[in-house]
């Protein structure tokens, strides 16, 4: 969080900075399958936020003493790309908070990922940040939720990822960059549409207790049309397909 | 009818087989991209690598012998194992290519084969292992189109690794790109027939 005297004034008239209500989020548009190497992939523009997830596996685990006989194991990266950003985070590499979101985006799979149904292999994730606008491990998660079920990966759900944030006594949802940098909390969170199971819950700054309850139903509301716009984006691969001879001819 | 169905959705009340699902508060989910079949009441895996199965016919390479146990390379994320027995009379050596069956799957991961052939020559080429069953066609016919049409000899392997052997390897290999590549659209075995009828000419005159 940057320093709050120079803060510029996030809510105007009651619309936020880039114009929209509290509770709104920014147009999203995902695009599944458009890396032809890769098991599955998935292209997401989110506002600002362009993020391309690619899917590897279940393939031999490399290092085989990494293997576990009994589950496949996750690996994830998290990357941004050197001309995603303006602000010092994008510098290229693996840096602390890349490691940081590589690991809580792998927690968030290893749960939703039938990893007994592929033991001893691996299967590989990377995301990359081409352009960031806030955001984007959330856009990250739910831009690789969309390739794994590209690559035909066993899971529970398709997880979507949102973040709320407060500024004053008010709870936004999907923040950008300047509302994340001069927010007085930021809250990404990853959930389950099925349930609404919550795989991920982050929380940078001060939140009242009813506040994150509150936070949390907006987040569960918003999942809605996202899980819609991640289900059409698979669902427009198989549009042409003649339902009689099936996709493969099976 | 035959719908699309994705992970996470619930799966039709009437399915019957427990593959590609999973029940959680006695409702049945989909855990995959798939096509739901109406007559054989299943969920049909519509992308992904391969999963062995048992009675499946597979290609693959010997990469190390020790004693009467060959480990095989079947492109996936396990192994395979073939154990021949001292009535068999066949010895392969490391980097001989085979078809084989599967006789058992154990622990998902490893694959033990039998009825072991050898593959002598020829050339291989992977394929995702979803488009095989277009590949093959409905009762072998696309396969053995194009077997016939390029004077190629084709052995499909359901893991995605095909044997090619023949002189005309280079037009075999195309149409069966062309194929994986247009594998849900219709009317894709006359298309082949015509595509194969044209570059065989074209081979054939460049020949002489």
């Amino acid at each position: 969080m940057s320093n709050k005297a120079n803060a510029p004034k996030l809510i105007i008239n009651g619309k936020r900075i880039d114009g929209r209500d509290f509770n709104q989020l920014r147009p999203i548009k995902i695009t599944a399958g458009i890396l032809k190497n890769a098991d599955g992939s998935a292209l997401l523009k989110w506002g600002n936020n362009i993020v391309l997830a690619a899917v590897f596996g279940p393939q031999k685990a490399i290092s085989k003493h990494f293997a576990d006989p009994t589950k496949a194991i996750i690996k994830c990266r998290y990357s941004m790309a050197p001309f995603s950003s303006k602000g010092e985070h994008s510098r290229s590499g693996p840096n602390r908070r890349a490691i940081e979101i590589s690991k809580v985006t792998k927690e968030v799979f290893e749960n939703i990922i039938f990893v007994n149904d592929f033991p001893g292999s691996e299967i590989n994730i990377f995301i990359e940040i081409l352009q960031s606008d806030g955001g984007t491990r959330a856009a990250g998660i739910t831009a690789a939720a969309v390739a794994l079920a590209n690559a035909g990966i066993h899971m529970k759900d398709i997880v979507y990822a949102v973040s709320v944030g407060k500024v004053g006594d008010e709870l936004l949802l999907d923040l950008n960059m300047i509302e994340d940098n001069y927010s007085d909390c930021d809250m990404p969170m990853a959930i389950s549409p099925r349930n609404g199971e919550l795989l991920l819950l982050q929380m940078d700054g001060d939140i009242k207790q009813d506040e994150i309850k509150r936070a949390i139903s907006m987040a569960q509301e918003a999942g809605k049309t996202i899980s819609k716009i991640q289900q059409d984006s698979l669902l427009e691969i198989y549009k042409n397909v003649d339902k009689q001879i099936g996709v493969n001819g099976v | 009818m035959r719908n699309i169905i994705l992970p996470g959705m619930l799966a039709p009340n009437e399915i019957e087989k427990t593959e590609n699902v999973y029940i959680e508060n006695n409702k049945i989910y989909s855990k995959v991209v798939g096509l739901y079949d109406d007559e054989k009441k299943t969920i049909i895996q519509l992308e992904g690598n391969w999963i062995p199965k048992i009675d499946e016919s597979v290609v693959g390479i010997i990469t190390s012998s020790k004693g009467n146990v060959y480990e095989v390379e079947l492109f996936f994320f396990g192994r395979g194992l073939l154990i021949s027995n001292k009535y068999d009379n066949i010895r392969f050596n490391v980097g001989d290519v085979i078809s084989a069956s599967v006789k058992d799957v154990e622990d998902y991961k490893t694959v033990i084969l039998w009825n072991p052939k050898a593959l002598r020559g020829g050339t291989i080429i992977q394929v995702k292992a979803t488009k095989v069953p277009r590949i093959v066609g409905r009762s072998n016919t696309m396969v053995e189109q194009i077997a016939q049409l390029t004077a190629c000899n084709i052995v499909v392997g359901t893991n995605g690794i095909i044997w090619l052997r023949g002189d005309a390897i280079s037009v075999a290999t195309e149409a069966i790109r062309k194929i994986e590549n247009e594998a849900h659209t219709t009317g894709l075995t006359e298309r082949i027939k015509v595509m194969l009828e044209e570059e065989m000419l074209k081979l054939n005159s460049i020949k002489q």
